[in-house]
């Protein structure tokens, strides 16, 4: 609950940390402060605020969002009072401030929240070997000393290497700075796959084809834009939707296609159509073939790209050694199947009217500047490892790839703002890379590879992220087509990430954690994952660190300083890894070679800007002696744009641009010029339409096949499974379709538990009034969701910006189950979804389908009224 | 009265992200409950089934979202039915509480625009002041789509236009507020009632 009493707790609290040798930059330190200061209403930071007592420390904001806004913190005497967003240049679209979104601005909230994590603390009903291991996720915590907590980490990494070796510890996105001593320890499992690709992890490589963006400038020429699945106001704030809204004023025309009219929409788009979840690869083929049977006399097809740059379009274009019947254009046309995918049948599927699709197809196909921007949504369902293909397909076709005011491109988190880094730095915003001038520590379990790495492609030794909780409680995983392994997980280490809440078939996640020997958890909230952990270690935030260095987009990089003391008695996860390492008899120094300053400092002395000539690069901060000294720390002096000190105080560098610099990128234009000087890293040199590398990648991984060509395979839970009977259209069991959308109250679980952000978006449940009507359900109401796989509880907003027979619920909600009924009532999305891996193992969100029926219980309370999760309120145990 | 203070809003910028919002419950150090900007989202609409093709739909909808704070009027409704006389406006025409003065009675809440925001702890109502002292108010600086703006509501009208109300806002004949707004495309202009 965030409310006076929170915020009068704050410094208190902080009061109970002040006898350290605290020192924050800049800050005046006392460590006694007179009774009346001690209240902390707002009347007393209003005045501490006005009189300047304190200081704008450049905050950071961590959350793996794939946006960045820059935020500062105001301190003092150790307290944030408030928080501010990017002043430090005047805002022209030239060069644009990086605004914070509505999570930037609530990171106090949240980060000094009465939940955050305090002491080290263990399960009341844990012994080693589990203890009542049923108990996990609703038993009581004792808090303990850092030393037991450490013990029992150790003793039982120790325990279960010896009992069943280091194979049987599964740590996955713990992030590099853990890693680090598990690597040194003999390494440990981990996973294979991407959370948030989708199916570009594995196709994009293959077909020499990863939708990359234009340059901002670039996309500003653009006249039409569609908008496909996309929601960059929720799902990457700030300067990607306000990228498209000056393509607005310049009179660009947006059309939107997506189940949902989202705020993205609503503030640009002259048109929608609505296409259900999982339909968007039926829709491309719908405009393929329009294009193919509208094209007189090559008006609309640019068949001199398609011929020097792209192989499998049609027979005459194959790459050696290729069936020539195995082409796009035949199975377009119903050539061999005798099924037209024409814009009826696409019709059938996706639910746009026909003639709106061959509208859109020939609008898109005529306009010569034209923009397609694609979410990861669609990439992101069961059986969609042909859809990318799609796309390229329709893109090639029209003439829109590798040339300036065109582009195919997927995914906002690169602003709408892509080419190379022009400032060069870490993107540390969702991963720590610890000790970049050190040798990494390689995990032998994962192919030596990098411990802790994000492993996008399949490893052996590694389980793929479907499999994870699977893996656990059959004590099997795929290695490959006909190759399923043993492997006996008896510990899970969750650090860094949220694999236990946000992995599919949560409640097989459940299972799985009350079936090992230890599970151990280190956060800075009771989250999910420590919920259900025998041993929770407290972890400092990075405003408790010295700071930390990460790109902004292609043009800032930021440097954020520390804010505040550690909270309580929480630990970096680097010194969690250094006082295990010891305990394990490692080096160390191995997992910490040098002190994090000096790791911050290396950062920023090795960060590169480009020049004028927009191709060389140079230091971008100058580092004198007199700095080397005052840093206490090692280094050489060098040259570059900007004195080190100016970077650390305003925390950021926009790099100046204006429309006819050196900067600009087109996509694939290098290419286009000349395919065969400068081939793709494809077998055949050019783009795949026909990839056979693609199917025969599907088909080792050993879950189902696919065609060179895309040919439309749908989803094991999509439009076509809510049907009994498809041709009559009689619908089955779960009749609805459910997908997943980033919502604006969290970054996956990052600040969904702030009080204010509660109060300010609901994660509601949302459904058309039509199927709401047809089950006596009305706006507000709770509702229960079920699916095959779990029940989820939430309130519903019953609205017509979704289409009929399509629901949604937001992902990163935290699970809260009622053991008795087996009923969620946080919202958790994967409670329902089921997690059968296909094709490349991508992760499926958006293919699950699910009843829902009015809940005849209690209703729920709206989330923001929810206690605050404290485990341990006493001060002693 | 040298001056008029008062907020530029624009509607088609907007896209309802709750910055300000947060922004300003920051500034202000507000629990939840108590929020001088609130947003509002208007939607609504219908689907049009296709005649031949179950299952195949049009829709016709419109969504577009409202960010609000005190519109520090000319005609205010809550400094008229103040029992305490604990409103007034200020030589920048802020119209401003003093919480020495007030009850916390309430009766401030006919405000039709639902500014002025009680404090449960303090017991006293509380109104936006457009950040005095600040160099801008931080929902200004905050928003991420610039759609927000303060200062001498004249010029503002100058450089906007005269529209002050659009649907479901009041008519701003009721009140007078120093807005100005940029309707969004869908946003027809508050109607009175009558």
């Amino acid at each position: 609950m965030q409310d006076d009493e929170v915020i009068a707790r704050t410094p208190d609290a902080l009061e109970e940390q002040r006898g350290r040798s605290a020192h924050l930059p800049g800050a005046a330190i006392s460590t006694t402060r007179p009774a009346e200061q001690r209240t902390a209403g707002a009347v007393t930071r209003e005045k501490t605020f006005s009189a300047g007592q304190g200081r704008w420390v450049a905050a950071d904001c961590w959350a793996d969002c794939g946006s960045k806004g820059y935020n500062k913190a105001y301190v003092v005497d150790g307290v944030v009072v408030r928080m501010g967003t990017d002043d430090t240049i005047p805002d022209s679209w030239d060069r644009p401030q990086l605004r914070a979104c509505a999570r930037g601005q609530a990171l106090r909230f949240w980060l000094t929240g009465p939940d955050r994590l305090r002491y080290p603390m263990k399960r009341k009903h844990w012994a080693p070997g589990g203890g009542k291991k049923e108990l996990r996720g609703r038993d009581e915590w004792l808090r303990i000393s850092w030393d037991e907590a450490l013990d029992i980490l150790a003793g039982e990494l120790q325990r279960i290497k010896q009992t069943y070796g280091n194979s049987a510890i599964l740590a996955t996105k713990i992030g590099v700075i853990a890693a680090r001593a598990l690597g040194l320890f003999g390494g440990f499992t981990d996973k294979w796959g991407k959370y948030s690709s989708g199916v570009w992890a594995h196709v994009a490589p293959l077909i020499g084809f990863s939708a990359e963006w234009n340059d901002r400038y670039d996309l500003l020429k653009s006249r039409l834009f569609l908008l496909w699945g996309a929601n960059p106001v929720w799902s990457q704030a700030g300067l990607p939707a306000y990228t498209y809204w000056q393509a607005k004023k310049a009179g660009a025309k947006f059309i939107a296609i997506d189940p949902f009219y989202n705020p993205t929409y609503s503030m640009l788009a002259d048109e929608w159509i609505a296409i259900r979840p999982g339909t968007d690869h039926a829709m491309l083929l719908g405009m393929i073939h329009t294009v193919l049977v509208e094209d007189r006399a090559g008006a609309l097809i640019d068949r001199d790209f398609l011929e020097r740059c792209t192989v499998g379009f049609d027979a005459q274009h194959m790459p050696p050694g290729a069936d020539p019947k195995e082409n796009l254009t035949d199975y377009v046309l119903g050539t061999c199947d005798g099924q037209p995918k024409d814009a009826e049948w696409a019709s059938e599927i996706c639910g746009a009217p026909a003639e709106r699709i061959r509208a859109l197809a020939l609008e898109y196909a005529r306009t010569e500047n034209a923009a397609l921007c694609m979410s990861g949504g669609p990439a992101r369902v069961d059986n969609a490892d042909s859809m990318p293909q799609a796309l390229l397909a329709l893109g090639a076709m029209t003439g829109h790839l590798g040339k300036s005011g065109s582009l195919v491109s997927v995914a906002h988190h690169f602003g709408t703002n892509g080419g190379p880094q022009l400032v060069r730095g870490h993107n540390s915003r969702s991963y720590n890379p610890s000790h970049t001038r050190a040798p990494d520590i390689p995990n032998p379990l994962a192919g030596n590879r990098r411990a802790g790495d994000s492993y996008g492609e399949p490893i052996e030794g590694c389980i793929n992220l479907n499999e994870l909780n699977s893996a656990v409680l059959t004590g099997r995983y795929t290695v490959g087509k006909g190759d399923i392994r043993p492997i006996n997980i008896q510990m899970i280490y969750h650090a860094h990430g949220a694999s236990m809440n946000q992995l599919p078939n949560t409640l097989q996640g459940v299972q799985a954690h009350r079936k090992v020997e230890f599970v151990v958890a280190q956060n800075m909230f009771m989250t999910t994952e420590a919920r259900y952990a025998d041993l929770v270690l407290p972890v400092t935030s990075r405003w408790e660190r010295y700071g930390n260095v990460c790109i902004g987009h292609r043009e800032q990089l930021l440097w954020h300083s520390q804010v505040m003391e550690p909270w309580f008695e929480s630990k970096d996860d680097l010194w969690i890894g250094v006082e295990l390492a010891k305990r394990l008899g490692l080096d160390p120094e191995a997992v910490e070679p040098w002190a994090w300053k000096q790791e911050i400092f290396n950062q920023v002395a090795d960060a590169r800007v480009v020049k004028e000539d927009g191709k060389t690069y140079e230091p971008l901060v100058t580092i004198t002696e007199q700095d080397l000294a005052e840093y206490g720390v090692e280094g050489e002096p060098q040259q570059g744009r900007i004195p080190i000190r100016e970077f650390q105080e305003k925390g950021i560098y926009h790099l100046p641009r204006s429309p006819d610099d050196n900067f600009g990128y087109v996509y694939l234009k290098a290419f286009r010029e000349d395919p065969e000087k400068r081939p793709l890293k494809t077998a055949s040199g050019k783009l795949e339409i026909h990839c056979q590398a693609l199917a025969d990648f599907v088909s080792r991984r050993g879950w189902t096949e696919i065609r060179p060509i895309p040919t439309y395979n749908p989803p094991l839970e999509g439009y076509e499974a809510t049907f009994k009977d498809w041709t009559n259209k009689l619908k089955g069991d779960y009749p609805l379709q459910l997908y997943n959308l980033h919502m604006p109250r969290n970054a996956h679980t990052f600040f969904d538990n702030a009080a204010v952000l509660r109060e300010a978006f609901a994660h509601e449940f949302m459904m058309n009034p039509l199927d709401a009507h047809a089950r006596g359900i009305r706006n507000a109401d709770t509702v229960l969701i079920r699916s095959r796989w779990g029940k989820v509880l939430r309130i519903v907003s019953v609205t017509p910006l979704i289409m009929p027979g399509v629901t949604a619920l937001g992902q990163g909600a935290r699970l809260e189950l009622d053991d008795e009924t087996g009923i969620d009532r946080g919202g958790c999305a994967n409670v329902l979804k089921g997690a059968t891996p296909t094709g490349g193992g991508h992760l499926g969100w958006n293919s699950v389908i699910v009843e829902v029926e009015k809940w005849p219980g209690e209703p729920l309370e709206p989330d923001h009224r929810w206690p605050a999760v404290i485990p341990v309120k006493e001060s002693k145990a | 009265m040298s001056m008029q203070l008062g907020f530029y809003f624009d509607a088609s910028a907007c896209t309802g992200c709750k910055t300000c919002v947060i922004a300003c419950k920051d500034r202000h150090d507000h629990p939840v409950g108590v929020n001088f900007r609130r947003v509002m989202h208007h939607e609504g609409g219908r689907w049009e089934p296709h005649p031949a093709r179950p299952g195949v739909w049009t829709p016709q909808v419109y969504a577009y979202s409202i960010s609000v704070s005190c519109n520090h009027c000319a005609a205010p409704v809550c400094m008229e039915v103040c029992p305490a006389g604990a409103i007034r406006k200020n030589e920048h025409g802020l119209v401003l509480v003093d919480q020495e003065l007030c009850l916390g009675c309430r009766l401030c809440k006919s405000c039709p625009y639902d500014a002025p925001q009680f404090n449960e702890k303090r017991g006293v109502m509380t109104l936006c002041d457009g950040c005095a002292g600040d160099a801008q108010p931080a929902c200004v600086a905050a928003c991420p789509q610039r759609a927000l703006a303060f200062g001498d509501i004249g010029a503002l009208k100058t450089k906007h236009g005269a529209v002050s109300g659009i649907e479901p806002l009041p008519d701003p004949r009721l009140t007078l507020p120093s807005l100005v707004i940029t309707p969004h495309r869908h946003s027809p202009l508050s109607r009175d009632p009558s």
